[in-house]
């Protein structure tokens, strides 16, 4: 095969190159042909440049027309705007009569009982809000179980019941915050989050501070946790406990309670009394290994995290990224992030506390009182807007719990929150005042949710008219959205809400969360759905 | 934890993060590097990432007061050599010292690409919506090829010919602005 130049036989060769998919052939065809003429060799570099350039200039993209909204603010001049503001007389006829009629239900509504009060309809059907779940599955290492009780796969969430591995590990994370893991052959039942039961085989148990009291039971004791680590290893007729760091407490049928502290171990045996002995490290190499392993894991996917985040700080169209790095007790702002648009340059915490985030290395805000709030202010007018945010919700408490709400009720804001029946909502205020529309998910917060890192996104796109939330990277609901741009966020809190009422407010304008946040971005245009795939894949916790 | 470990931790995160910021600079101009030589995206993405790697172990040498992108295209040039040897394809691509060749007569055009291309993002807004919304799937939001086709409902082969043509239109069209001057 040889490859002439000038000929489309080489322009094919060219592009097959560029897409990967040239054939050995043809690439040696091509070589002979760029190492014989140089204008060849010339129009080659330029046709890759160009290609490489167009894969590798995210600019390109963002500046042009189609996606102008996006990555710029659109700008607007003061009579455009009025505008927007006043009924827009090019709507038609039929339109403007269908958002008269709303504006007029609204302002109704909105005397009787306030905005809310659609919200207070009978919860929908709880599909997941019967799920027990006490614990999930986090990570395995050649795990086989025994078929009737395998546990659908890491991640899952898991009820009480019995678990029974017949080798290789698992680790189970309890909604208490105790880590266990297993080494088979063992059995392991779930009893609550934070009881479980081994009558066979080997443990590690790492029990953090708020975990405290967590119990385990085997044939022969029950191991009360005081803050440790300790390991079991249990046979139908004895038990040995071995604490590692911390104490315990063990409770057997005759000896009254025992406490043990680092470094001291004891075997129960029938109905002889407990035998003290020294903690012996060795029995337990590979369940220590494993959960090194999975720590030196977490770095890893935390150092990912940051180096994908150092790339999506330049994307034009990112407004706000606060990454809830670097806090501390004396700091009380949150640094945007975001490179391009410094129109808001922090925003600040009020209460709070420090928590761990996703990862261990990672921090996080935690909310918990009604004053536990981050507030910021976002200037200008959007087209779209995607909010994208890391959430750890421990409880639905209130009837409306607030993930970012712009204060008070103007024209152009929205709210978004979490209903207490495990509902995502999002309202959109529309220019006249009194107008709204709520965008409802199904109740997809189930309680075997609570407790764990969460991706929630939503898209309000004003130009494709659709409003789109999402729950870890997929659409979970879908809905025409029937009010126009602009829309306009202004004073804003994360995690609470400023309702601007007065100061003792109706139990309907408290909507503080309870739990914890440690990412947020917004953008000013609508990701596309593979975008919001990618933000999930970007922080997911585990692999 | 000590105060010792606090700081040497601290110092981790800071040469981290200046790592970090010296690279994403870096990152475009070390990728159209190993195009050069690679040009698929996604494998040019993988060998950029190997070298990411390779750079990070070797930060330490790194010296600040000189440039970071060619002493980070050092690296990928190595990355992109071992990738290449292990691959039969791309050897017969780049044999018999065509790849020094290549990556050396690119560097003398750089400034002549840099003018004509100048115009591309002008040339790219005045592609008809469709060609534009595949090569923003393509380019842009890396949408993979089969995705692509399945969406269209066109031959994997069929887009590659669009991408093909769509390529060629922007090269005439950031080339006819260019002459004008020169006749």
């Amino acid at each position: 095969m040889t490859l002439s130049f000038p000929s489309p036989q080489f322009d094919d060769a060219v592009a097959a190159v560029c897409h990967g998919s040239a054939s050995e052939a043809e690439m040696r065809a091509l070589n002979e042909s760029l190492r014989s003429d140089a204008s060849a060799r010339d129009e080659y570099l330029l046709r890759i440049e160009l290609h490489s350039r167009l894969a590798s200039s995210r600019d390109l993209f963002c500046q042009a027309e189609d996606v102008a909204a996006g990555c710029r603010t659109p700008i607007i001049d003061w009579d455009d705007r009025r505008d927007f503001l006043s009924p827009n007389p090019r709507m038609p006829a039929i339109r403007r009569r269908v958002v008269q009629v709303l504006a007029l239900a609204a302002c109704l509504v909105l005397m009787a009982i306030g905005v809310w009060g659609l919200w207070l309809r009978p919860p929908a059907t709880r599909n997941g809000a019967t799920s027990t779940a006490v614990a999930m599955l986090t990570r395995v290492v050649d795990a086989h179980w025994t078929q009737s009780t395998a546990p659908a796969r890491v991640g899952s969430a898991l009820a009480p019941g019995w678990l029974r591995l017949e080798s290789g590990l698992a680790q189970v994370v309890f909604y208490s915050g105790a880590r266990v893991v297993i080494e088979g052959p063992a059995e392991l039942q779930l009893v609550s989050p934070t009881e479980a039961v081994c009558p066979t085989g080997r443990l590690l148990a790492e029990v953090p501070e708020p975990a405290r009291g967590f119990r385990l039971k085997t044939g022969q004791i029950n191991v009360v946790d005081l803050g440790t680590a300790f390991g079991i290893d249990a046979t139908h007729g004895r038990t040995e406990v071995h604490v590692f760091k911390g104490r315990v407490e063990v409770l057997s049928g005759i000896t009254a309670k025992q406490p043990l502290g680092e470094g001291q171990a004891a075997a129960a045996q029938g109905s002889t009394p407990l035998r003290l002995m020294a903690a012996n490290t060795v029995a337990f190499k590979a369940l220590f290994e494993f959960q090194e392993r999975s720590l030196a894991s977490e770095a890893f996917r935390y150092e990912q995290w940051q180096l994908a985040n150092a790339r999506l700080n330049q994307d034009p169209s990112l407004v706000v990224h606060l990454e809830f790095q670097n806090l501390n007790t004396s700091d009380w702002t949150l640094r945007n992030a975001a490179e391009s648009d410094r129109s808001v340059q922090d925003a600040t915490i009020v209460g709070c506390q420090r928590a761990e985030g996703r990862w261990r290395e990672k921090q996080a805000l935690e909310f918990q009182s009604v004053n536990d709030r981050v507030r910021l202010a976002v200037p200008g007018n959007f087209d779209a807007l995607t909010l994208s945010a890391w959430v750890c919700v421990k409880g639905l408490d209130r009837q409306f719990n607030s993930l970012f709400m712009c204060d008070g009720f103007d024209p152009g804001t929205i709210h978004w929150l979490i209903r207490n029946d495990g509902v995502l909502g999002l309202t959109v205020f529309g220019p006249d005042s009194g107008d709204f529309q709520i965008v409802a998910s199904p109740p997809v917060l189930t309680l075997d949710r609570l407790g764990t890192w969460l991706h929630l996104a939503v898209i309000v796109d004003g130009k494709a008219r659709q409003v789109v939330h999402y729950v870890n990277g997929s659409p979970v609901a879908r809905q025409e959205l029937k009010l126009g741009p602009p829309f306009r966020l202004g004073a804003a809190e994360l995690g609470n809400w400023n309702a601007r009422s007065g100061p003792n407010p109706a139990p309907a304008l408290i909507r503080n969360l309870s739990g914890a946040l440690d990412e947020f971005e917004l953008f000013n245009r609508a990701l596309s759905d593979a975008e919001v795939r990618e933000l999930h894949a970007k922080g997911k916790p585990d692999l | 934890m000590s105060v010792d470990s606090n700081s040497r931790f601290d110092d981790a995160t800071a040469a981290q993060q200046r790592f970090l910021s010296l690279f994403l600079r870096s990152e475009r101009e070390i990728f159209r590097y190993v195009a050069v030589l690679v040009p698929n995206v996604t494998d040019a993405e993988d060998i950029v990432q190997q070298a990411a790697m390779a750079l990070w172990e070797k930060f330490d040498t790194y010296d600040p007061t000189r440039p970071f992108t060619p002493w980070a295209c050092r690296f990928a040039l190595n990355k992109a050599r071992q990738w290449i040897e292990q691959r039969q394809r791309w050897k017969a691509l780049l044999d018999h010292g065509l790849a020094e060749e290549l990556a050396q007569r690119r560097q003398e055009l750089q400034p002549e690409f840099e003018r004509r291309l100048k115009r591309l993002e002008a040339c790219l807004d005045k592609l008809p919506p469709g060609q534009r919304s595949l090569v923003e799937a393509y380019y842009y939001e890396r949408t993979d090829i089969e995705s692509l086709a399945g969406r269209t409902g066109k031959t994997a082969a069929a887009i590659y010919k669009m991408l093909q043509r769509i390529r060629q239109a922007l090269q005439l069209c950031v080339e006819s602005h260019g002459k004008p001057e020169v006749v």
